[in-house]
């Protein structure tokens, strides 16, 4: 009871801290206007701790509390002075004031092995570049405000550089040219000097701002809001995705375990790229002997032909004398699915899983999600279909990894299949060696045979030639069917030596290489709701008068979906299809807890994180991530230009 | 003058034979469909329920015989439906301390929806309606990271966590610290700043779209009465975004709620603060004596979820669709 107690009181702090941080800062920016003494006093309090504060983390104060106290107080008094007194001579006098005070705690307080020792040419040549530099940001920001604040900052960086970090430099360089670290014997006096100067520079920096008017302090008021509504969320961004990214990048040409990484130029990619386990071409060949490759092949070619042969009396679609419809587009999405998956299962590894991921959940979402979109479209119970299809995307992948492992589980033979997909397999085998069985499955197959007939040779009466080509092709696997429950049987069976029909399950997840696909069946049922919950506005949202014009002209249902909804959809389809590629892309949670990349299912995700957190590689680790981000670069410029096109119009 | 009246449907239209045979083919084809669709649905629906009506059985009785035979259970001696499934999962001294796990999911998804949603709606009115030098190219950025993937991300955030952001010049040999060590890895604070940070450009793209079509008239009118913009976030806006930010919500509840990855590498081998999906994840890798809490498990990670969505299905769908559909 108590984990109840500390979890709500955690999250509960958690929440009303951040919200009383983004509360505070946009009060106090609310008193810039009005109150601007206290606004600027409380400005600069949090200024000097947080300067002071930088220092205590890198240890370099002794009493490092004290003194951040000690400096945020000077700080608020500080700008508690700027806030009241206008004249510019008073001004100086305070900022000159207060920069001498810090410079001299930070030289009194700092450590001992930090203290500088003074090389004065160094220290020369650092304020003279200090000063170029001063000079030269005055030159670009076009000269319209004053010389002296970019002077002085310019002074503070080179001074910094000069008198104390150059003093570094050269007691690095030993005598025989090699790098040795640098041990400054550096004393007390040079360190508050240092210090000193560089207070006196920022001071002077500080108070070379005038008093804002009016006008001025309504402006900062406003002006702030945008940082403020907007620091936090591209705080995050920026440091949860950009430097990060930029970090892996890098990281991907190192090599090594995580507290020593050397550098490694390409090495981890040749890596990559040359290890069979990542793509393997070595059975490529049996591509041309695969029953797959040629079934492709031969629906692809049938496809191509029913498309002109419907098409010569005059071509729609695709140009002349060819015609897109629901037949054809059946044929030809059947060749190339077949073809893809003939290619990936004859080429092997790691990224040819992953293409084989993307491209089926791709083909086979959208499709699923665009045929549940049209069907509901207008029917009876429409919301509650697609509530029920859409259930999925509300299981996580580790959810929905378990159900469909309890689905897919194989029994051995002897013991009652418990899967339900091994279940129906076997059935359908103990049936087949039936004959009663086979005799009444023969007879229910013929009269759905018959029906397609019938159903064709109407559809040539009425002039649907894609009633009729449709009914005729879809015979053909019925045929097939009883050729195979006649003859050589069809389902989990297999005859042992004593001729006696024994069960004989499919190991879904442990054959490879079509245990990927039954993976990828878990994720297109998660995703499928999301492509058909988005087709469905899409659709909803096409203009009735287009729809209406072409019943007017004649057209049938096929050939208004066809020709006139489909193309307005085109847009959609592409942010359903780039949305799932990123998400394919990364899937992780699937092979892992399935197979845990094993039985040949291994994916970059998965790779990654084997390499990165249980080898501890991090270099080989981040080189796969990179090649993740590769393979999401594409989605990444396809979005920016279409964001491009709509808003920068 | 007599108005065209549209001429009575004698005319044949195309793909028409004689009448009656088209109306009956017609017929025949749109009932078709309904009855797929709702085989589709079927078939789609038996893996949850599978998984909800084994959750319910004996170990023996799901080792036995699958889900559709589980009414069969009281009389080959089993116990249906039975709750020791759920007992034995739920509570840590016998099981796998799930319940324990349940509560660090909520903790991690109750923070790591509401944070994004504050800072992100706070971010998306700046978009839309303050007016700022590059605001075009920093939304367009900022939006584009929406397909970084997380697995880009996680290598230096793991070791920003648990070593601090130090930055190493290399020719003095010294080393400065950015953000020191806060000792947040295998914590879940280090969930939620993840999270937090990986939900900002979809969250930003949602909440911005629909800020910016907010109309006009209401902005001018409250500047005319001297509101700063932070008073008509607060005031205006925000009750106007209620759906939007409703939908985002929910969308972010079941992301993180279902999230596995992030999870598994920040918080890695600190058992306590481990959520449910890596409790379950973990039960899936042992086969043999637990298997039968697994189903328990599976479903009790997903009831929430299955929960929100079934009433919250609405905003959900709004959520999802915002911005994918033109028009």
């Amino acid at each position: 009871m108590d984990r109840v107690i500390v979890t709500v009181v955690g999250v509960v702090a958690t929440i009303g801290f951040s919200a009383i941080v983004f509360i505070g800062a946009n009060k106090l920016f609310d008193l810039s206007e009005n109150r601007f003494a206290v606004f600027n006093s409380v400005l600069g309090g949090v200024s000097a701790a947080a300067v002071f504060g930088l220092l205590w983390g890198n240890r370099m104060l002794t009493s490092p509390i004290l003194v951040t106290v000690i400096a945020a107080a000077i700080g608020a008094l500080t700008g508690l002075g700027l806030g009241v007194y206008k004249s510019a001579r008073t001004r100086m006098l305070i900022g000159i004031g207060s920069g001498a005070a810090l410079g001299l705690i930070l030289g009194a307080t700092v450590r001992s092995q930090f203290w500088p020792s003074i090389d004065w040419l160094a220290a020369v040549t650092g304020l003279a570049a200090g000063t170029v530099i001063g000079v030269l940001i005055w030159v670009i920001t076009g000269r319209r405000r004053s010389l002296v604040p970019r002077l002085m900052l310019g002074l503070a960086f080179g001074w910094v550089i000069g008198g104390w970090v150059a003093a570094d430099f050269t007691a690095t360089l030993a005598e025989d040219g090699t790098l040795v670290s640098g041990t400054t014997a550096g004393s007390q006096m040079e360190a508050v000097l240092v210090a000193l100067v560089l207070g006196l520079l920022v001071g002077v920096w500080v108070g070379s701002f005038t008093y804002p008017d009016k006008v001025e302090r309504a402006e900062i008021s406003r002006a702030s809001r945008k940082y403020i509504f907007l620091l936090p969320a591209l705080a995050f961004v920026i440091g949860t995705l950009v430097i990060p990214l930029a970090r892996t990048i890098w990281l991907g040409f190192l090599t090594g375990n995580p507290t020593d990484l050397q550098w490694a130029g390409l090495a981890n990619y040749q890596n990559l790229f040359t290890d069979p386990n990542m793509i393997d071409f070595e059975n490529w060949t049996m591509l041309f002997e695969s029953r797959l490759f040629w079934g492709a092949v031969v629906l692809v070619i049938l496809g191509i032909a029913l498309g002109r042969w419907l098409g010569r009396s005059g071509g729609t679609g695709l140009g002349t004398g060819f015609s897109l419809s629901a037949g054809t587009l059946s044929l030809l999405a059947g060749g190339v699915t077949l073809l893809g998956f003939s290619i990936f299962v004859a080429v092997r590894g790691t990224l040819s899983n992953n293409l084989w991921w993307v491209f089926s959940v791709i083909i086979f979402a959208v499709i699923l999600g665009l045929g549940v979109a049209v069907l509901a479209d207008r029917s009876k119970g429409e919301n509650i279909a697609k509530s029920l299809i859409f259930l999925p995307m509300a299981i996580s992948f580790v959810g929905a990894s378990v159900i469909w492992r309890l689905m897919y589980v194989p029994r051995p033979p002897g013991e009652p299949q418990t899967g339900a997909f091994n279940a129906v397999w076997v059935q359908i085998g103990e049936w087949s060696n039936d004959t009663t069985a086979t005799t009444i499955i023969v007879a229910i197959l013929m009269v759905v045979i018959a029906g397609l007939l019938y159903l064709a040779w109407r559809g040539r009466q009425a002039g649907s030639t894609a009633i009729l080509a449709g009914s005729l092709v879809f015979t053909l696997p019925f045929f097939w069917l009883i050729y195979r429950f006649l003859g050589p049987g069809i389902g989990g069976f297999v005859i042992n030596d004593a001729g006696e029909v024994v069960a004989d399950p499919i190991f879904f997840i442990t054959t490879a290489p079509w245990n990927n696909f039954w993976m990828m069946v878990v994720f297109i049922w998660i995703q499928t709701g999301f492509a058909m919950v988005i087709f469905s506005a899409a659709i909803k949202a096409v203009p009735e008068e287009l729809v209406e014009a072409a019943r007017i002209d004649g057209a049938t249902e096929s050939q208004t979906f066809w020709r006139v909804t489909v193309p307005q959809i085109f847009p959609t389809i592409g942010v359903v299809v780039t949305t799932l590629i990123v998400t394919v892309l990364k899937v992780f949670d699937i092979p892992k807890v399935m197979t845990n990349g094993n039985f040949d299912t291994q994916v970059l995700a998965n790779e990654m994180w084997e390499r990165a957190f249980t080898q501890l590689n991090f270099g080989l680790g981040s080189a796969v991530a990179v090649l993740l981000f590769v393979g999401v670069l594409p989605v990444m410029f396809f979005n920016i230009r279409r964001m491009q096109r709509e808003r920068l119009r | 003058m007599t108005a065209t009246r549209r001429p009575p449907s004698t005319v044949k239209t195309a793909g028409d034979g004689p009448r009656p045979l088209g109306k009956r083919i017609y017929g025949f084809l749109r009932s078709i469909p309904t009855w797929v669709l709702w085989v589709l649905v079927l078939v789609w629906s038996i893996p949850t329920i599978a998984l909800f009506v084994n959750s319910f059985r004996e170990r023996d009785a799901q080792r036995g015989s699958g889900f559709w035979n589980a009414w069969q259970d009281p009389a080959n001696g089993f116990d249906f439906p039975t709750l020791q499934n759920y007992q034995e999962v739920l509570f840590p001294d016998v099981g796998a301390g799930l319940g324990n796990a349940l509560l660090n999911s909520a903790a991690i998804a109750i923070v790591a929806t509401v944070i994004p949603v504050a800072i992100a709606a706070f971010a998306a009115y700046a978009f839309a309606w303050i007016d700022f030098r590059g605001r075009e190219w920093i939304f367009i950025a900022t939006v584009a990271l929406l397909a970084v993937p997380t697995q880009v991300s996680l290598i230096p955030l793991l070791s920003a966590f648990s070593q601090g952001v130090h930055m190493t010049i290399p020719i003095i040999e010294r080393t400065i610290t950015l953000i020191p060590d806060a000792n947040l890895s295998g914590t879940i604070p280090s969930v939620w700043l993840t999270h937090t940070g990986f939900a900002m450009p979809f969250a930003i793209f949602l909440l911005h779209n629909y800020m910016a079509g907010l109309p006009r008239d209401i902005f001018e009118s409250a500047y005319i009465d001297g509101a700063d913009h932070f008073k008509i976030f607060w005031r205006l806006v925000v009750p106007l975004s209620v759906p939007v930010l409703a939908a985002f919500a929910i969308f972010q509840f079941l992301w993180t709620w279902n999230d596995y990855l992030i999870a598994l590498t920040m918080i890695g081998g600190s058992a306590e603060a481990l959520p449910a999906t890596v409790v379950v994840a973990s039960l899936a890798g042992e086969f043999g004596a637990r298997e039968h809490l697994l189903t328990a498990g599976a479903f009790v990670i997903t009831v929430v979820p299955l929960v929100v969505f079934f009433f919250l299905q609405r905003y959900f769908v709004r959520g999802v669709t915002a911005g994918s559909v033109k028009g």
